[in-house]
């Protein structure tokens, strides 16, 4: 293979790893697996296209172009090509190395606009919860006063849960757990964390929360290609719940996210920390809970970030099916398209997508509606978007406990 | 080129064609090594679609090529010549199911496993399964006549596909073949079906569905030498045991599979066999009773049956992902197919390995035991210099090896652009001559496919050769 040099006199070579780059064999076993793939039936849309289009900006001299850019921005980085490529491809790390490249070399210019949102949002308002929540409470009074716009999927903000702080009843000494409650999470959904706080409780865990600085575990950035903003947080996220006890994530992005800080960050104290943290399932199902029988059908949808890159998804069809009759879905786990900010910047293929998951979740519930459980709340948010009831795992688990247990 | 852009956008919708270098990239081969540029490319929904697109080339002076998935292993997809790429990912409906009849009517990009799956809650499934199943297309499994792992027992694609709707080089339409048993006149489907998109562009597909087995197991059998795997299979077959599947793996890609898979095949075995065997659940018990005792008799160390669905899908996982998984130990791969004689396999594998250690290159072997159907693969990394010429040569000897040995070469992976020098080995140049003339029937043009499946030269007094711009 001849590599001619770039031909534009640009040094555009990406931020990725030359033989992991050069691990694919073009087999294209990927390709049913990539939920791109599946609803545009193009290969620029493809795992193995958007390698090989690496490959030719890497090795062939091709131009860091527009085309390029539009390339790797439709990929969901749901990584199920990951999980499915016998050759162990790390695709998650090519892509989040070709996107790291294009945030410090746009080849567009970005509308001015867009510079601003997201200045405003990864700088900004992440990292600091305080000035979330309180924006949160903006949006709160802008959805009530219905100019919120239909295309934004905003969930239900919910003012009750907004003035009512997470309170763990207090530990004599040592947690047993923390729980980690994030940053959007936390401000749109920490009814979510209720309910999983409740559960942990009647599981008999005194629980603790992440002290200063543990507001945002990074996810977000590094999905955006801005890795020191990411290794910034997940240092102030490491430094916010030390000792030895598990950490309890509820957000299965977060999760697989705070598991990766070892990569992340590299230090002996990050790795020691990501082999504390656990999907909130994960840490259930050894746990005796007082859960009774419900009779009720629900269908898993396995978040990607569970299922491809924690690789623990089955873990929360083993703790629901201590209470419920579960099923999954018939579509080896192709992703439902919410992709952490991926819905609102590519709503038409988010949307394709979906609809192909709505499909396969009504499939596996037969004649009713479906019931569903979601462990991530960007895919909670994405799937209740088309009108779907999707409850987290903690919520359902919270909502079949015994009632005549003792009181906590 | 614009113009040949702008008309088929024209005809086929303003995103369903393009030519930005960056895009031709992308299809510039399939999952073999061989490289090719195309014009354009496109992305039909209808036969009347691939019609104008077919005429659309012509009318540019080009030829044009049908691509399904891109999974194909002999560059049957690498466009060469300048042509239209026309791919068939959006035909990819089950257009109608006959249960009682077991037939069902599918566009080419239907994904074979897709297929099965729309089909399985009526008991029924569709019985060639090449390992690339989950990925390639039903049109690119009809265009290769693919073969799979349980091919042995059903017989190949030809088997099971009745009728083909075509679009011709011309852009005019056929009917080849019919729903009835016996077709009168010649048997033009049999000719289209293994074509590798020389004889025109297959847009619905007449499948026929196999019922569901009432009962399957699977054995795993692991043995110390390739000799007693390879006694194992001639002493099952013997027994006058039909399995549904018979496979075999070498070590070294048994060991690949396992690191991907961990489905519990022996790390430190020489060779593994996979049988399956399917019928009445009283016979299937007899026959793995047969089997167990074959196996032992030439020393095997494991014998395993899988207990459940979900540890015989993981075996099968593991077996399907054989070609992928070795890129574990390298990131290229070029890879043979050919058929030999059973009795002559340990022979033959022994040859195989002493060949890649002369060229100091790796090999590893997977292998249609059943039907003698062996897959030399030889691993290696791109980018050293000077290692395609050790590449090329380990794998002509290897080749000629087999062909010494009385085997052919298989058409289960098409011979594409890759083998097709290969064929005068097998084929004299009267086969050859007949060969080409039964392609120009279909496509006196050379417009469909072009410089594929024939060596240069074929036609009696033609010589042409692999143009600029592509290289095997
Ligand atoms: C990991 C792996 C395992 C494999 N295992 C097997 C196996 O077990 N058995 C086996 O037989 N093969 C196997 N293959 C090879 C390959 O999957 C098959 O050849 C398959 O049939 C190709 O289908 P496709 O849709 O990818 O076609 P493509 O690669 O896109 O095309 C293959 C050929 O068919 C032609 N073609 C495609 N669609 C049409 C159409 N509608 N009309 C006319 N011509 C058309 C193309 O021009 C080309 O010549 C394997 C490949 C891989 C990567
Ligand atoms: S990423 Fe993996 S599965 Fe996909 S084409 Fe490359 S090697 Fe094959
Ligand atoms: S990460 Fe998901 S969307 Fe991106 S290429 Fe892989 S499978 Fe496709």
């Amino acid at each position: 293979m001849t590599t001619p040099a770039p031909t534009d006199g640009r040094v555009a070579l990406l931020h990725v790893d030359d033989d992991d780059l050069a691990a694919c064999v073009a087999c294209g076993l990927c390709l049913p697996h990539c939920p791109t793939y599946r609803v545009t039936g193009l290969e620029a849309a493809s795992p193995r296209g958007r390698i090989t289009a690496m490959r030719a900006v890497q090795w062939d001299g091709a131009a860091l172009d527009a085309t390029f850019a539009q390339y790797m921005e439709e990929c969901v980085q749901c990584r199920g090509c990951e999980a499915a490529c016998p050759s162990s491809v790390p695709f998650g790390r090519l892509m989040e190395g070709a996107r790291a490249t294009l945030q410090e070399q746009p080849p567009v210019k970005r509308s001015p606009l867009r510079g601003v949102a997201e200045w405003f949002g990864f700088r900004v308002l992440l990292p600091r919860h305080w000035l979330l929540l309180a924006f949160t409470w903006l949006l709160l009074v802008a959805q009530r006063l219905r100019i919120v716009p239909k295309g934004v999927a905003l969930p239900r903000l919910s003012a009750r849960s907004l003035v009512r702080p997470l309170r763990p009843a207090p530990a004599a000494g040592e947690v047993d757990a923390y729980l980690f409650t994030g940053c959007v999470m936390d401000a749109w959904q920490r009814d979510v964390h209720r309910a999983a706080l409740e559960v942990m409780e009647a599981g008999g865990a005194a629980v603790g929360l992440a002290g200063r600085g543990g507001d945002c575990c990074g996810a977000l950035h590094v999905h955006a290609g801005r890795i020191d903003e990411a290794r910034r947080l997940a240092t102030r996220v490491v430094a916010s719940m030390p000792g030895d006890a598990p950490v309890v994530v509820d957000s299965a992005g977060c999760g697989a996210a705070m598991k990766d800080y070892g990569h992340l960050i590299d230090t002996p104290e990050a790795r020691a920390f990501a082999a504390r943290v656990r999907d909130f399932a994960e840490w259930a199902r050894e746990r005796h809970l007082p859960l009774e029988l419900t009779g009720r059908r629900v269908v898993v949808q396995d978040p990607c970030h569970l299922r491809h890159v924690q690789r623990a998804a089955s873990f929360t069809h083993e703790v629901l099916a201590r209470a419920y009759d579960v099923t999954g879905t018939d579509d080896d786990g192709l992703c439902c398209g919410a992709g952490g900010v991926y819905a609102v910047v590519q709503p038409e293929l988010a949307g394709a997508i979906r609809a192909r998951k709505v499909e396969a979740l009504q499939r596996a519930a037969g004649d009713t509606a479906p019931l569903v459980a979601s462990a991530n709340p960007g895919c909670l948010m994405h799937l209740r978007g088309a009108g779907v009831d999707v409850r987290h795992p903690a919520e359902l688990l919270a909502a079949a406990l015994k009632k005549e247990r003792p009181p906590l | 080129m614009h113009d040949l852009v702008n008309d088929l956008r024209a005809a086929l919708g303003t995103d369903r064609a393009r030519a930005e270098p960056l895009e031709l990239a992308l299809y510039a081969r399939d999952a073999g090594v061989a490289r090719g540029r195309a014009a354009a490319v496109c992305w039909p929904s209808s036969t009347d679609d691939v019609a104008a697109a077919v005429r659309i080339a012509r009318r540019h002076g080009r030829p044009f090529v049908a691509r399904g998935s891109g999974t194909g292993l002999a560059g049957g997809a690498t466009p060469v010549g300048d042509p239209v790429v026309i791919v068939t990912t959006h035909m990819n409906r089950v257009l109608e199911v006959d249960t009682a009849n077991r037939v069902a009517w599918v566009e080419p990009g239907v994904l074979n496993l897709d297929l099965t799956r729309s089909v399985h809650h009526l008991g029924l499934h569709y019985a060639p399964d090449p390992s690339s199943q989950q990925a390639c297309t039903v049109g690119g499994n009809v265009a290769t006549n693919a073969g799979g792992p349980h091919c042995l027992a059903s017989g190949v694609t030809s088997t099971h596909v009745l009728a083909l709707d075509v679009v011709l080089a011309d852009g005019s339409l056929a009917r080849l073949g019919g729903l009835e048993p016996d077709q009168p006149g010649y048997d033009l489907r049999g000719c289209f079906v293994g074509s590798e998109g020389t004889m025109g562009i297959a847009t619905r597909i007449a499948v026929r569905l196999s019922p569901d087995p009432p009962a399957v197991r699977t054995l795993l059998l692991g043995f110390d030498s390739v000799d007693d795997a390879a006694a194992t299979v001639s002493g099952i077959i013997a027994a006058g045991i039909v399995p549904a599947a018979l496979e075999m793996m070498d070590a070294l890609i048994t060991r690949a599979v396992e690191d991907f898979v961990g489905a519990g095949f022996p790390r430190d075995a020489a060779a593994v066999l996979l049988v399956e065997l399917d019928g009445l659940p009283d016979g299937v018990d007899a026959q793995i009773g047969a089997v167990r005792a074959v196996a032992s008799e030439r020393s095997a160390r494991t014998v395993r049956v899988a207990a459940d669905e979900a540890e015989r899908a993981l075996l099968w996982k593991g077996r399907k992902s054989a070609f992928g998984a070795i890129a574990r130990i390298a990131p290229d791969y070029y890879l043979h197919d050919a058929v030999v004689p059973r009795t002559r396999l340990v022979d033959v594998l022994e040859q195989v390995y002493a060949i890649a250690g002369e060229h100091r290159l790796t090999v590893m072997n997977v292998f249609h035991a059943g039907d003698g159907n062996l897959h030399p693969l030889i691993v290696f990394d791109a980018r050293e210099p000077g290692i395609w010429d050790r590449v090329h040569a380990a794998g002509d000897e290897i080749l000629r090896a087999c062909v010494e040995a009385g085997g052919v070469l298989s058409g289960e992976h098409g011979i594409g652009l890759e083998k097709r020098e290969a064929m005068p080995w097998i084929f004299s140049a009267d086969d050859l001559d007949a060969q080409a003339r039964l392609r120009d029937a279909f496509d006196p043009t050379g417009a469909a496919n072009p410089q594929k499946v024939l060596p240069a030269g074929s036609r009696c007094g033609e010589a042409t050769r692999v143009p600029e711009g592509a290289w095997i």
